[in-house]
C-alpha cells in the first residue's frame, strides 16, 4: 500500500485549509497561538489517518464482497442440503463429491486440459511461426486467425453442433471418402476432445497475437545467421525461435491455462450439456448443475471450493514461473 | 464522506442479507412490498401465444381486485431454477410462480404456501394435481398437463401398405411394422433425441404401462419401486434393444430432443415419436408439419399381457405462491384467476396447450388430440415423474451408457435403485 506517498500528503493538503478556516473564527477571539497549535495537531492527526481512510474503501470492498463471500461460501460446504439445511455436517459434502463419479469425471477432465495444454499452446505458436517467416499469404492468415476470438463461444458452439452432428456435414464429406460417421458428440471417448477442440479453436487467436508481438523483439539479425549458417526450418525454430521467445511462450502457457479451467462452461452448455455419459463435465459445469438444476447449494459450495483450491494451486505455480522468467530478464 | 456512508450501507445491507446460516435459507421473512402489488414469475407471459391467456386471467383478477396491480416478470428458461433458487435463498422475491410438476416443485415445497385451502372449489374442474401435490398437501393448481403420447405418421404407415386407422397393438407388431415402413420408405422407426438424456424419461413413461402390471405401476407411483423385478428391467432391457436393433434413429446420443428429434418425426424421417402434449413437440406443432389427418396417437403397444396400457400424464405447469408472501389471500386468488376457465380456454386456443381444466371442448382440433383428451380418464402418473431429481440425472447418463453399451442393464437398474433409496 502506499503509506506516505505523494497523493495522501496532497489530499491533506486541501482538506487542511478549509480546517483552519473553520477554526479561524473562534481563533479571533482567543489567544491566537494556542488556536493554531490546536489546529495544526488536528492536520497532523488528518495526516496520520487519511491513508487509512483512503485505502478504507477497496480494503471494504475486497474484504466484504470478496473475502467474506469466500467465508460463508466454505461455511456453506460444511452444511448440509434439503432436510438437513442449516445443520452442520462436517465433512459429508465433501465425502459425498468424491464418492460422486461425476464429480470424478470432472477433476478428471481438468488433468485432461491439463496434458492436452501444449497442444493448445503449440498451435498458436507454430502459426505465429509461419506468419512470422512470411508464408505465401501471411497477411491474410493473420487476420483470418483473430476472427474467431470475437465470436461468443455461444456461436461457436452452435455452429460446431451443426458441423458435427451425426447426419452433419463433416460426417457426409468422411462418408464421400469411405470413411465411417463418427458420432463426434456422442461417443464419451471423443466428446471431450472435440470440445477442447472447438475451445482451441475459438481462442487461439488471442495466443497467436501475443505470439506475434514477441516475434516482434526477436532479433532478426539472428534468424538471418542461421539461415546463412545452413540451418534447417526445425533448426531455425528449435535453437532460434523457441530460445527466444520462452517468456512469451510461459506466458501463453499461463493464459491459455486460465482461459481453459474458466471459460468453458458456455462451449459445454451448448454443445453437450456435460454428455454423453457425463463424460464432458467440468467442476465449473457440476457446480452450477448440483446449484440450479438438482437444488444442493450446500454441496455445491462444496465443489466450489474445491475448484478454489484448484485455481489458488494452478495459480501460484503460474505466479511463481513469471516471477522466475521476470528474475532471469 | 457520502461515498464513504454509501458504501458502509451497501456493505452492511449485504452482510445482513448473506448473513443466514445455511446454504439455502428457506426461513420465510417479509419482501417488505406492500400488499397493492403482486410479483409474479414465470416464462410464459413474454411469449405471444400465451398473450391471451394472460390478458383473460388479469381481467378476471381485474375485476375482483381493481386496486391490485399484478407485475410479470418473464425469466428466460434455462435460468429459471437458477434464479429461482438464488430467490429462496434470500428469502424473498416474487409472491408467486410459475413451477414444472414433479421435482422441480417437490424439491422447493419448503419454500411454498399450501393452496388447499384456497383451491378445495377447482378440485374437480381441473386435472393433474399429483404433480403438485406432496405429502397429501398441494403447492399449486395445474394449468396444463403434459404427458407422453406416442405419435405416429399415419402417411408411413399408408405407404408401407399398413392400415393408419389401426395401428400395432403390441411389442411385436410394432417392431414388424417398423421393418415394414423401413423397407417401404426408408423412414427409421423411431425419432429419438437422447443428448440431455430426456430420450429414456419419455420412454420409460410412455412404454410402462404396456410392460407393469397395473399393480406394479401403482406401486411405483407411490413410491414402492422394486427396480430388480423382471418388469422394470425389461423396460430397460427394451430401451437397450430399440437401440441395438436400429429402430432409433441413427446418432441418438448427440441428437438434442429439443428440437432435433421432433424435426426428424415432423420432416417424415421416423413413423413413430414419444412426444408431449403441451407447449411443444406436441400434436399441434406435428399438425401444423405432416397435416392434421396424417398425426395418429396409439396407445403404448403392449409388451407384458398382463399390462393394461393407459397415457401417461401429470399437472405440467403450475402457479404456486411463495410462503413469504404478505398477503396469501390476494396471492391465492391470483392463482385462481391464472387457472380461470376462461383463460385456459384462450391458454388452449392460442398455445395448443392440453390444458387442466377438463370441461373444454377440443373436438375441432384434429383427431390426435381427440385420442389424447380421450385417454386423460383413464390415464395415469408418468412413471418418471416420480422420481428425484437426483435419479432422473442419473438415469440420464444410464440411458446414454445402455445406448452405447458401456452399462449392463443389471447394473443400471441396481445403480438407480441405490440412487433412488438414497433420494
Amino acid at each position: 500500500m502506499p503509506v506516505g506517498g505523494s497523493p495522501p500528503s496532497a489530499g491533506s493538503v486541501s482538506t487542511t485549509e478549509p480546517f483552519a478556516a473553520a477554526d479561524g473564527r473562534t481563533v479571533d477571539d482567543r489567544s491566537g497561538p494556542d488556536g493554531s497549535r490546536r489546529a495544526r495537531s488536528r492536520a497532523r492527526d488528518w495526516e496520520r489517518l487519511a491513508p487509512y481512510v483512503l485505502v478504507a474503501p477497496a480494503v471494504l470492498i475486497i474484504v466484504g464482497l470478496r473475502l467474506y463471500p469466500l467465508l460463508l461460501g466454505v461455511n456453506f460446504s460444511f452444511t448440509g442440503d434439503g432436510d438437513r439445511n442449516g445443520e452442520a455436517v462436517g465433512l459429508d459434502n465433501y465425502l459425498a463429491l468424491f464418492d460422486d463419479p461425476l464429480f470424478q469425471q470432472a477433476l478428471r477432465n481438468v488433468g485432461l486440459l491439463v496434458v492436452l495444454l501444449p497442444v493448445a499452446v503449440a498451435v498458436p505458436g507454430l502459426l505465429a511461426t509461419f506468419i512470422y517467416l512470411r508464408v505465401p499469404g501471411h497477411r491474410f492468415f493473420r487476420s483470418v486467425y483473430f476472427f474467431p476470438a470475437v465470436l461468443s463461444p455461444v456461436i461457436v458452439g452452435a455452429i460446431f453442433n451443426l458441423l458435427l452432428a451425426f447426419d452433419g456435414p463433416l460426417n457426409t464429406v468422411l462418408g464421400s471418402v469411405g470413411v465411417g460417421p463418427v458420432d463426434w458428440l456422442g461417443d464419451p471417448d471423443v466428446a471431450m476432445f472435440m470440445v477442447v477442440g472447438v475451445h482451441v479453436w475459438a481462442t487461439f487467436g488471442m495466443g497467436l497475437v501475443v505470439f506475434l508481438a514477441g516475434f516482434a523483439t526477436l532479433d532478426a539479425a539472428l534468424l538471418d545467421a542461421a539461415r546463412v549458417d545452413g540451418a534447417s526450418l526445425r533448426q531455425v525454430i528449435r535453437h532460434v525461435i523457441i530460445p527466444g521467445l520462452t517468456r512469451t511462450i510461459q506466458f501463453v502457457f499461463v493464459t491459455t491455462m486460465i482461459g481453459m479451467l474458466t471459460s468453458m462452461f458456455g462451449l459445454l452448455y451448448v454443445m453437450t450439456s456435460g454428455g454423453p455419459e457425463g463424460s464432458t463435465y467440468l467442476p465449473e459445469y457440476y457446480i452450477w448443475i448440483q446449484q440450479g438444476q438438482m437444488n444442493r447449494p450446500a454441496l455445491a459450495s462444496a465443489a466450489s471450493t474445491i475448484l478454489f483450491l484448484i485455481m489458488l494451486v494452478v495459480g501460484l505455480l503460474q505466479l511463481s514461473i513469471l516471477r522466475r522468467t521476470g528474475r532471469e530478464d | 464522506m457520502k461515498q464513504r456512508a454509501l458504501w458502509s450501507a451497501v456493505l452492511v445491507g449485504g452482510l445482513a442479507l448473506a448473513g443466514c446460516g445455511s446454504a439455502s435459507d428457506s426461513e420465510s421473512s417479509s419482501s417488505g412490498e406492500s400488499t397493492d402489488t403482486l410479483v409474479v414469475w414465470d416464462w410464459k407471459s413474454g411469449e405471444e401465444n400465451a398473450a391471451g391467456y394472460y390478458e383473460q386471467a388479469k381481467a378476471d383478477f381485474a375485476e375482483k381486485h381493481p386496486d391490485v396491480t399484478v407485475e410479470f416478470v418473464a425469466q428466460p428458461f434455462d435460468q429459471y431454477y437458477t434464479l429461482l433458487g438464488t430467490a429462496i435463498q434470500a428469502g424473498e422475491g416474487p409472491d408467486v410462480v410459475l413451477f414444472n410438476g414433479g421435482g422441480q416443485i417437490r424439491d422447493r415445497v419448503d419454500a411454498l404456501l399450501p393452496l388447499d385451502d384456497y383451491v378445495a372449489d377447482d378440485r374437480e374442474r381441473l386435472a393433474g394435481w399429483e404433480a403438485f401435490s406432496q405429502d397429501g398437501q398441494v403447492f399449486a393448481v395445474p394449468l396444463t398437463l403434459q404427458g407422453h403420447p406416442i405419435y405416429y405418421n399415419k402417411a408411413l404407415y399408408e405407404q408401407a401398405g399398413l392400415d393408419p386407422e389401426n395401428p400395432p397393438a403390441t411389442w411385436d407388431d410394432f417392431v414388424a411394422d417398423c421393418g415394414t415402413i423401413k423397407t417401404a420408405t426408408g423412414a427409421d422407426c423411431i425419432a429419438l433425441g437422447n443428448k440431455e438424456g430426456y430420450g429414456i424419461e419419455f420412454f420409460l413413461s410412455a412404454m410402462g404401462s404396456a410392460v407393469l402390471t397395473p399393480q406394479e405401476y401403482d406401486a411405483w407411483i407411490a413410491g414402492d419401486r422394486d427396480w430388480s423385478s423382471p418388469h422394470v428391467k425389461q423396460i430397460f432391457e427394451l430401451w437397450k434393444a430399440a437401440g441395438d436393433t436400429g429402430l432409433n434413429n441413427e446418432g441418438a446420443n448427440s441428437t438434442a430432443m429439443f428440437n432435433d428429434s421432433f424435426a426428424i418425426f415432423q420432416a417424415g424421417e421416423a413413423a413413430n415419436m414419444i412426444g408431449l402434449m403441451s407447449d411443444i413437440g406436441h400434436w399441434k406443432d406435428f399438425n401444423e408439419f405432416l397435416g392434421a389427418e396424417n398425426v395418429g396417437v396409439m396407445t403404448a403397444p403392449v409388451v407384458n399381457p398382463e399390462a393394461t396400457p393407459s397415457l401417461p400424464y401429470d399437472g405440467g405447469i403450475g402457479y404456486a405462491v411463495m410462503n413469504w408472501t404478505s398477503d396469501p389471500d390476494l396471492a391465492a386468488d391470483l392463482v385462481r384467476s391464472l387457472s380461470s376457465t376462461e383463460a385456459l380456454e384462450a391458454f388452449y386456443a392460442d398455445a395448443g396447450a392440453i390444458v387442466s381444466d377438463t370441461t373444454i371442448d377440443v373436438s375441432d382440433a384434429g383427431p390426435a388430440v381427440s385420442t389424447i383428451v380421450g385417454e386423460i380418464q383413464t390415464g395415469k402418473q408418468a412413471l418418471h415423474v416420480a422420481l428425484s431429481s437426483q435419479t432422473l440425472e442419473l438415469i440420464h447418463r444410464l440411458s446414454q451408457q445402455l445406448l452405447s453399451g458401456s452399462v449392463t442393464v443389471d447394473d443400471a437398474v441396481a445403480q438407480l435403485a441405490a440412487s433412488d433409496q438414497a433420494g
